[in-house]
């Protein structure tokens, strides 16, 4: 999708250096994107629907055992493997390099999460459930979606527009570090940076050439636009 | 046509479809999917700067709201503790406001004590009730006959609390879970400072945290974690260097370069052998010393019977690992040792943390940039007191209290159970509540008078650590009300009043958030009028008071002299041969105390190390696990000198083989529908007191046996088991 | 002359009310078993009401494993499918006459098993209602459904299935429809007469006949090789470790046509029990089709070794870790797939005395589609339980709907034959004729044998 001409293509990098795992960033997405909470018993049965989650790995044995921490979200893959699959364009490639998906076109067949490498597409097995009054607290900006339709992670999408859209007013391009995602707004060590990867000058770009970069899963060759800054430093990661 | 032609022809129209297939552009057909570039998003939001109040952090917050509602918390860039950033509590803290199980006006309890039978009275019923109860305590002369139960307070608030208490002739009682007294004990020994030291860990080279999880509940996690991100990646040449001491590797020791497993109890026998290692090697800061007065002679004296090769022995470390730990920490300055709360709830931890705050001080962290840092003016705040908590239980007991009020505090959860609070407090005649929720002491009050949540409130919040940077956040409500509920501080005001009442140097300016404003006023330095209603909106605006230009105190001004000793040995309560583990009880990464455990959101998010949801659990070395063939999952009994209670194991390959470790956070018994019933309250496998000499809360000092119960534990976690061992996989 | 001609007549007056004999008026038997087919079908209805109003929280997948029991069924369902095409297609195109007793029952099994197989889309999505998103209907949006996804070539393939495999059956049936039309009287005879669509046996008709059912034949292989290479591809198209392989669309291919196969042979047992069909379904039947599914076995069998080898000489580790996954976890499964379709069934197949004991032909037939519907299982859930990110490896047991909708299918499809036995001619007059026309010697695969239809 390189053809596209927009002056603008989202992309993120997460430092797993700076990242703690201390998951505020979950909560944050979760309560920015209008992500239900499923309850005990459908979380038992691996039905959650977080957007991003923190991967906590265990690495050798006691005392020389590591955790590492590896926050995971939709990779925002340009050539995204869970958009061709899609038999209604409810997955599709946006021109800023965004994989959209359309709540009301899905239909739910799943297909999508199947193919996903990275499994964070989630799907609404049940109506999601606000009990009264907590359904205030819904962010008017995103689709409460219901049940039987896949979602996942959009680059909060509803900031971006929202950013754009001032620019647009005040006649000029979106600004370095104008539009935050809520995950990478609340990272306390700021370990997540969000940016415009078409600005060469921006924080993201040059962050993202970092010779500490790495993709997950890379060798899928989907071209995912989260690209991540490897941990560590004595002991090496 | 035959056969084989037909065959061809099928063959190649078939082709031929699924060439033409791939030259449709699929961009096109789906035109209107594509937002376009003038799309429209509904309504325009306002933004509100308040202070969280999930932990005595104090973060500053930005409440987005629309139409009324209360959509996001955003942390505020402006406020110094936090710096835009906010952690999951804060994260989640929107929920109390909308939660299905606030109580929605005021309560009169109809059923027995504890059956949560209650039914609704008017706000002028329920404070004339009241009002009525405190009527006597005035005149009857009775001392301590009302008590009042509050978290630490500061500010009006404290003010206004303190002067109701001795209108009513009755005792303020605050309580802190997670208590910092033996903090602040340590701090006025070593520093001659009442007030928690600030560490300035963004610009330090070398930290060594003994069990201070910083990043996740430590005092002021969200400041440290900003900080932590600064250490790691913002200096172009240095990245700062992080080793964690403590039996257990909590989330924040997950992120350090190297842990050192110290057995429990032994933390400040680790920080003294260190300190040893520096002094023998001759890496302290002399002239540094001499200020501090500070005599290396009798340092080393205070050492003489502590080797290196013993100190190895008691941590069960190897002597290389201390020896390099120390002189990294002498030479790669600036350096900071931090003592948390694990090493605090030891017997020996006023001792232990001394011993940490001596490593600072040998190598001249004091006062300096990347070092530990005091404000100008040290900050009194009310502390809370275990010991004066107990007596208080006592006078509960013996009935002589009449009249108990809780605000904010949940004592009957948050004690532990041998404490015999929950007796006590049914002898107490009356019993009043301001809490929003039907937590488990609610759930015993005769009447509940609910307060605003906190996004409906006015106040001020001095952070827990204001370090160098003098700071007041204001709270101001971003929301009308959602439920028939009183500002606490409003209802002290009127009960008050209806006593002909005054509270000195607050009654003159009649409802709460008028007191509030004075009081902002005073601390701004301004004079009333025009000019200070400007700096009053944009103090709002802004979300408090933060002088940044005031200066961070250079030297120490303590009484007496610190004389340094090596800390004494810990003590447990249970014998080690009939319970050989040590149970290790932290605060959640995500729960904290508890006090969050209420709110949805957290309960289903992952554990940071465990990544288990909805619960409690027990962590188990795979290899103590094993031996008692124990597996993931499996319900066990712990049993303790003073109780036992049954969990599910979680399989934790980064603990001592015989320590064992809970969480805290769960097991209330009430709290709304997300927390009420669920999981286990490990206090209840504690004894009040274990130091008899030595009055003060000790969450580590308990040995465990456990017994396999069954295979169902009900543990839910997030990750895979099996697929948490499989980084590899994925080349990372 | 003229004796003789009488005689043949009388034997086919014979034949044709013998024949005819399932379409008399329905016994007390034939209602019990409707009614017990129609109440386990009737509660899997239930079942899958129960999941339209609350979602598919009530059915066992989750995430990771988001396809589950009913793609399993949709798989195996169209496999059967091919039991029909096999045996009528590919046999009437090698003109082996011992096909003809059992080819409109294969046919209709087609018809049914691919009808059922269409269901499971329907239940498995997550907004049944929006089904018809799939279908390309012209829009005011402009909107297509994406021809990229192997799901519309699904979609388009089971369609042409379903229409192909109906027609097929039908234009085979009409020669048949036009002898009921004419034995039967009232309402039914107005019925027939629609269906046989004016059927008179001119010669005309018959040579068009004829080459239409020559025609239908060799369309319907390819379709049917199409179709189940498609649904291979449902698979084999994605990233997922352990389908992502270009052995899926033979390996598919050949599952189908052994279960197809096999899923014919129970077929066969069952009709010569139930229709007395002793006479025309002999040992040499079951021989033959035994040999048939001794070949397909060896192809499956090989296809199977050849797909493991390449994972386990490759060794890329996470496709060696959903094979590991797969023998530890389900060794049982796994255990009875390689033993079913294979360690079994190829050396039993061997036996000449096994093809022809049509009780050990059952069992073994049976078996093979035990087997199969095992192996779909094994391809579909370990995979998706390990996929790339071990931190998201998961679980998936069915549920009691998903097992619920799983016997409904069963019975549904047991019902649908049973009313479609009742009502038209389960054994192929024509072609039983067609072959009695035929010299006396009958080539049954390789071998000559002596023609005995007439005599006995
Ligand atoms: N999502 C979405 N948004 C849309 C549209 C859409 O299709 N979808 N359509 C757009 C269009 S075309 C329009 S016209 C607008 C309409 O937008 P609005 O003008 O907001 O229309 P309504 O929500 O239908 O009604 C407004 C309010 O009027 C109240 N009302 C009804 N009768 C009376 C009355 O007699 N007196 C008074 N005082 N109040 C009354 C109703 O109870 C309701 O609360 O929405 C626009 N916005
Ligand atoms: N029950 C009920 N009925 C109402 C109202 C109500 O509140 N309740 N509101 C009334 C009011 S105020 C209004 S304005 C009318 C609106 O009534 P309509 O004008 O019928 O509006 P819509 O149903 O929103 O959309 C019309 C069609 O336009 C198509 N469309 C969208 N974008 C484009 C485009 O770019 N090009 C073309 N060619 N087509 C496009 C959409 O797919 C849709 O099929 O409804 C009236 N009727
Ligand atoms: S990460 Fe998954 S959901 Fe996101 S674009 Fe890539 S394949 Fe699609
Ligand atoms: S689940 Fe929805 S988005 Fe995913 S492939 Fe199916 S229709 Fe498309
Ligand atoms: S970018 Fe937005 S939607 Fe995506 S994980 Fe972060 S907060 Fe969630
Ligand atoms: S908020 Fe930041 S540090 Fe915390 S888990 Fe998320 S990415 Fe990691
Ligand atoms: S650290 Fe405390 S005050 Fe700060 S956001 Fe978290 S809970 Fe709120």
């Amino acid at each position: 999708m390189s053809k596209s001409k927009s002056n603008y293509k989202w992309g993120m990098v997460i430092d797993l250096d700076r990242c703690t795992g201390c998951s505020a960033c979950v909560v944050a997405c979760q309560a920015e994107n209008n992500v239900p909470v499923v309850g005990e018993e459908r979380s038992a049965e691996g039905r959650m629907l977080h957007w991003l989650r923190i991967e906590r790995y265990w690495d050798g044995e006691y005392p020389h055992v590591r955790a590492r921490f590896i926050p995971v979200l939709c990779q925002q893959c340009d050539n995204a493997p869970c958009e061709p699959v899609c038999p209604v364009y409810a997955s599709y490639q946006t021109p800023e390099g965004l994989n959209g998906q359309v709540y009301n076109r899905c239909v739910g067949t799943r297909y999508c999460a199947n193919n996903c490498p990275w499994s964070v597409r989630v799907f609404n097995f049940h109506e999601p459930e606000w009990p009264k009054p907590l359904n205030d607290q819904l962010n008017p900006d995103v689709t409460v979606r219901s049940k039987g339709v896949m979602e996942k992670c959009t680059f909060c999408i509803q900031r971006i527009n929202r950013g754009k859209m001032k620019a647009k007013e005040e006649g000029r391009l979106v600004r370095d570090d104008e539009i935050q995602p809520a995950c990478a707004q609340t990272c306390p060590p700021g370990a997540i940076i969000f940016g415009n990867m078409a600005d060469k000058g921006s924080f993201v770009f040059r962050l993202s050439r970092s010779s500490r970069r790495f993709r997950l899963l890379e060798d899928l060759g989907t071209e995912p636009v989260v690209i991540y800054l490897k941990g560590g430093g004595r002991e090496g990661a | 046509m035959n056969r084989r032609e037909f065959l061809q022809l099928t063959g190649a129209a078939a082709a031929g479809g699924a060439l033409s297939s791939c030259t449709i552009n699929p961009e096109k057909l789906i035109p209107l999917l594509v937002p376009p570039e003038d799309g429209s998003i509904p309504g325009v939001a306002d933004y509100y700067a308040s202070i969280c109040r999930q932990c005595p952090a104090g973060c500053g917050i930005i409440v987005r709201v629309s139409e009324g509602r209360a959509n996001k918390i955003e942390g505020n860039p402006l406020h110094p503790v936090n710096k835009g950033k906010l952690c999951a509590r804060g994260q989640a803290a929107l929920q109390a406001l909308y939660h299905p199980d606030r109580i929605r006006q005021p309560l009169k309890r109809t059923g027995v004590r504890g059956s949560g039978e209650f039914s609704p009275v008017s706000w002028e019923e329920g404070l004339s009730l009241l009002a009525e109860k405190l009527k006597g305590m005035k005149t009857a002369g009775a001392r301590k006959g009302m008590i009042f139960f509050t978290p630490e307070l500061q500010g009006t608030i404290l003010q206004l609390v303190k002067a109701f208490t001795e209108h009513f002739n009755g005792m303020h009682v605050p309580y802190e879970s997670l208590s910092l007294e033996s903090h602040r004990k340590a701090s006025v020994d070593v520093y001659g400072r009442y007030e928690l030291p600030d560490y300035d860990i963004g610009s330090a080279q070398y930290i060594i945290s003994f069990g201070a999880d910083f990043l996740e509940t430590f005092v002021s996690p969200v400041r440290y974690g900003d900080a932590y991100g600064r250490m790691r990646r913002a200096r172009p040449t240095v990245r700062g260097l992080f080793t964690y001491a403590g039996p257990r590797m909590s989330m924040t020791a997950a992120s350090a370069d190297s842990w050192l497993p110290v057995k429990t109890g032994k933390e400040g026998i680790l920080a003294a052998g260190m300190a040893g290692v520096i002094l023998d090697e001759e890496l302290y800061d002399g002239p540094a010393l001499n200020i501090y007065g500070l005599n290396v002679s009798e340092l080393k004296a205070a050492m003489a019977d502590y080797p290196l090769k013993r100190v190895a022995e008691e941590t069960g470390l190897t002597e290389r690992d201390i020896f390099s730990a120390s002189r990294d920490f002498a030479r790669l300055r600036p350096s900071i040792a931090i003592a948390g709360d694990t090493v605090a709830h030891q017997t020996n931890g006023i001792d232990s943390i001394k011993a940490v705050h001596l490593l600072n001080l040998l190598t001249g962290n004091f006062g300096k940039q990347g070092g530990v840092r005091f404000s100008p003016k040290d900050l009194k705040q009310t502390a809370s007191s275990y010991s004066k908590l107990l007596d208080t239980i006592d006078d509960m007991s013996g009935g002589s209290v009449r009249v108990a009020l809780f605000h904010g505090v949940d004592p009957v959860y948050a004690l532990p159970k041998t404490s015999g609070f929950e007796k006590a407090l049914g002898k107490v005649p009356f019993i009043a509540s301001f809490s929003s929720f039907q937590c488990d002491t609610t759930r015993q009050a005769d009447l509940i008078l609910p307060d605003h949540t906190d996004l409906e409130s006015w106040g001020e919040v001095i952070p827990s650590i204001g370090g160098d940077i003098g700071v007041v956040g204001t709270v101001q409500p971003v929301v009308r009300p959602v439920h028939n509920t009183l500002a606490f501080p409003d209802a002290l005001l009127s009960l008050v009043k209806t006593e002909g009442g005054k509270v000195p140097g607050i009654s003159a300016y009649g409802d709460y958030p008028a007191v509030l404003k004075e009081h902002i006023r005073q601390a701004s330095g301004h004079k009333p009028g025009a000019d200070f209603e400007r700096v009053w909106t944009k103090t709002l605006q802004r979300g408090g008071i933060f002088k940044e230009d005031s200066k961070p105190v250079k030297s120490i001004n303590r009484s007496g002299k610190f004389i340094f000793t090596v800390p004494r040995k810990a003590v447990f309560s249970g014998d080690e041969k009939q319970f050989p583990f040590h149970l290790h009880i932290y605060p959640s990464a995500i729960m904290f105390d508890g006090r969050s455990a209420h709110l949805p959101w957290l309960q289903e998010t992952p554990d940071p190390m465990t990544t288990a949801v909805w619960g409690t659990w027990l962590e188990i070395n795979p290899k103590t696990a094993g031996s008692l063939g124990i597996t993931h999952g499996d319900l066990v009994e712990v049993e303790s000198p003073a109780g036992s209670i049954r969990v599910p194991v979680v399989i934790y390959p980064a603990i001592r083989s015989e320590v064992m470790a809970m969480p805290l956070g769960q097991g209330h018994r009430n709290f709304g529908r997300y927390a009420a019933g669920r999981g286990v309250n490990p206090l209840d496998l504690l004894e009040t007191v274990v130091d008899k000499e030595n009055r003060l809360p000790a969450l580590g000092a308990t040995r465990v046996r456990i017994k396999r119960i069954s295979k169902k534990g009900g543990l839910i976690t997030a990750g895979h088991p099996d697929g948490s061992y499989r980084g590899e996989l994925l080349e990372i | 002359m003229p004796e003789e001609e009488g005689l043949k007549q009388k034997n086919i007056q014979e034949m044709n009310e013998k024949m005819l004999s399932s379409i008399r008026p329905p016994t007390g038997k034939w209602v019990f078993l409707a009614v017990v087919l129609g109440a386990i079908t009737g509660w899997a209805a239930y079942a899958w009401w129960v999941q339209l109003s609350t979602g598919l929280v009530v059915a066992g997948i989750n995430r990771p494993v988001m396809w589950g029991f009913y793609i399993i069924n949709f798989v195996f369902w169209v496999g059967l499918s091919h039991s029909g095409t096999m045996v009528s297609g590919i046999l009437r195109l090698s003109k082996a006459n011992w096909r003809r007793p059992i080819l409109r029952a294969a046919e209709a099994m087609t018809v049914f098993a691919i009808s059922v197989a269409a269901m499971f889309p329907l239940i498995h999505i997550g907004r049944t209602w929006k089904a018809y998103y799939l279908i390309p209907l012209p829009n005011s949006m402009g909107l297509w459904p994406n021809f990229r996804s192997p799901l519309l070539w699904d979609l388009t393939a089971i369609n042409t299935y379903i229409l192909g495999s109906s027609l097929f059956l039908f234009l085979g049936m009409l020669p048949d429809l036009a002898v009921v039309r004419d034995r039967s009287v009232g309402i039914k005879k107005k019925i027939y007469t629609v269906l046989a669509m004016g059927w008179r046996g001119t010669d005309r008709e018959w040579s068009l006949y004829g080459k239409a059912s020559t025609i239908m034949a060799a369309l319907i292989v390819p379709v049917a090789v199409s179709v189940h290479s498609i649904v291979s591809w449902d698979f084999a198209m994605t990233l997922v470790p352990g389908w992502h392989s270009t052995i899926f669309a033979p390996y598919f291919v050949s599952g189908a046509m052994f279960s197809g196969v096999a899923a014919v042979i129970t077929l066969m047992v069952i009709l010569r029990k139930a229709f007395h069909l002793e006479h025309h379904l002999r040992e040499e039947h079951f021989d033959n089709m035994g040999k048939l599914l001794l070949v397909i076995s060896l192809v499956w069998s090989y296809l199977y070794f050849a797909e493991v080898l390449t994972i386990w000489y490759g060794h890329k580790p996470i496709e060696w870790e959903v094979f590991i996954f797969t023998a530890d976890r389900y060794s049982f499964l796994l255990g009875l797939m390689v033993l079913g379709n294979a360690f079994i069934t190829i050396p039993a197949l061997c036996f000449r005395r096994v093809r022809r004991s049509v009780t050990v032909m059952l069992f073994i037939s049976i078996l093979v589609n035990v087997c199969m519907f095992t192996e779909r299982f094994l391809i579909i859930v370990p995979p998706l339980s390990h996929r790339n990110v071990p931190f998201m490896w998961g679980n998936y047991s069915p549920s009691w709907v998903e097992l619920s909708i799983t016997a409904g299918a069963l019975a549904g499809f047991a019902l649908m034959y049973t009313m479609f036995a009742k009502f038209f001619p389960i054994v192929s007059l024509t072609d039983v004729r067609e072959g009695l026309e035929m010299k006396k010697k009958l080539k049954i695969g390789r071998s000559t044998v002596n023609a005995r239809i007439e005599g006995e």
